[in-house]
């Protein structure tokens, strides 16, 4: 499973980091870093609720 | 507390019920799951509806929160809850079918409040409102021909809608009966939006008497005073009612919306979550993004661990796109007075500022700011999240 985010949907809000804190990060100027695209197996139930956090859908899952 | 293979039904498939279903299985619980969704359309996003998707930026399935498919979870899809029986542990559908749980989490959100509700509609015509996504999609279109609208409300909703019309060219009318978001966010926002609501073209009339629906030509106008207002399109943006009617009959006390403990709960078997859910003394609904997120991540802990769950923190945050300004507000509002500038310039519209009550920070407005939540919550004052 791999995360994405689109840079042009992303507003910042930060909702992601706070449920994926081991693969989401807002960096010192509030741009998302993924800390880690390939998601491992005992982190896909985080990363879900991550990317359903997005107010903006700025976040994408493949399976 | 349920057991590790009980039967959970969610009712609901917004944000808190689509978020209640993942933190099950998130947090290891391993029977089955229902999930009943009223509407047709897969699970959505409702903040993107009164903006991009309404301006057109962006299609209406970039709002989709599409949900992991699972063998355990059934979906219940087009059929509504009708009636609960806590004695029995079953929640009745509408299509007859009877749903027995082990646990339940209560999420069905809140609609659109009318001026018909208010007793203000003597037009006998049906109001236009924006909440769900075929809302969206059908406002969207008419924004597309129409050349002037009426906006009933002046409210964070009100205005989204005043402003993306306005950045379409529509002459944009907004009746009230009283200043921009005065009573959510308090003068020093309400002043600033109004500010930028005139640049950008917008008549705001204001007047607390309250406005009537009536007829003309056929048509849906609003009578504010003595004048009433015509445009293609009146549309209601008076906020919202929970949606509990299914409740009644139950016994659950749902008033001002299904009154939840320090942790969700209303029994150790019933929890509710979202813009349905009051909680606090008294208790109060808050229907936004965040706390619709923490309440169903609480719930379903609170459901799986009882006492043993930490209570629920509130958090409050929501956020506004308003003419050329981003909002982004944590704390309790209504924020009094003026703030202090924590960085940026409000002259330049870019700006942190924050408010103090005996030196202590209630309330925090990020304006134009990419700002993490986390950094807005520690300007507001917010606690620290207590739930991982």
């Amino acid at each position: 499973m791999k995360i994405s985010v689109d840079r042009t949907r992303c507003e910042g809000y930060g909702f992601c980091e706070e449920k994926a804190p081991t693969l989401l990060r807002l960096d010192s100027d509030d741009e998302l870093e993924i800390l880690s695209e390939e998601v491992g197996d005992d982190q896909q139930d985080r990363a879900r609720l991550a990317v359903r956090s997005c107010p903006v859908a700025a976040l994408r899952l493949e399976e | 507390m349920l057991p590790p293979d009980g039967t959970v039904v969610v009712v609901g498939a917004s944000i808190a019920g689509i978020t209640a279903v993942e933190e099950l299985t998130a947090r290891g619980h391993t029977g089955p799951i229902v999930l009943v969704e009223a509407e047709v359309s897969a699970p959505y996003a409702k903040p993107p509806l009164s903006k991009a998707v309404l301006s057109g930026a962006a299609e209406p399935e970039s709002a989709s929160i599409p949900l992991a498919e699972s063998a355990r979870i059934r979906r219940v899809r087009g059929d509504a809850a009708v009636r609960l029986d806590v004695a029995g542990s079953t929640v009745g559908l509408a299509s007859g079918e009877p749903l027995p749980f082990d646990g339940l989490v209560i999420a069905t959100g809140a609609r659109a409040r009318t001026v018909a509700d208010l007793g203000g509609n003597t037009s006998g015509l049906e109001e236009r409102v924006l909440r769900t996504l075929d809302d969206a999609r059908r406002l969207r279109d008419e924004l597309r021909t129409a050349s002037a609208i009426v906006i009933v409300g002046a409210g964070v909703l009100g205005m989204e809608l005043a402003s993306v019309a306005a950045s379409m060219g529509i002459a944009v009318t907004v009746l009230s009966n009283e200043a921009p978001l005065l009573s959510q966010c308090g003068p020093f926002v309400s002043a600033l939006v109004e500010r930028e609501a005139r640049a950008h073209g917008v008549e705001l009339v204001t007047d607390p008497s309250g406005v009537t629906l009536v007829e003309r030509g056929g048509r849906l106008a609003a009578r504010l005073g003595s004048t009433v207002y015509e445009g293609d399109l009146v549309v209601s943006a008076v906020g919202d009612r929970p949606n509990i009617e299914w409740l009644a009959g139950s016994g659950l006390v749902c008033l001002p919306g299904v009154v939840v403990d320090s942790r969700c709960r209303v029994t150790d078997r019933i929890v509710a979550a979202g813009d349905v859910a009051a909680f606090g003394s008294p208790p109060r609904r808050n229907p936004h993004w965040s706390n619709a997120l923490d309440q169903a991540r609480t719930a379903v802990a609170a459901l799986l661990n009882g006492d043993e769950a930490p209570e629920y923190l509130a958090r409050p945050y929501f956020w506004s796109d308003q003419f050329s300004l981003a909002l982004k507000m944590g704390g309790h509002t209504p924020f009094l007075g003026e703030p202090d500038v924590l960085a940026g310039s409000l002259d330049d519209l870019d700006a942190l500022v924050q408010w103090r009550r005996d030196g202590v920070p209630y309330g925090a407005l990020a304006v134009n700011r990419r700002i993490a939540i986390s950094k807005l919550h520690l300007a507001a004052g917010n606690p620290t999240a207590n739930i991982i």
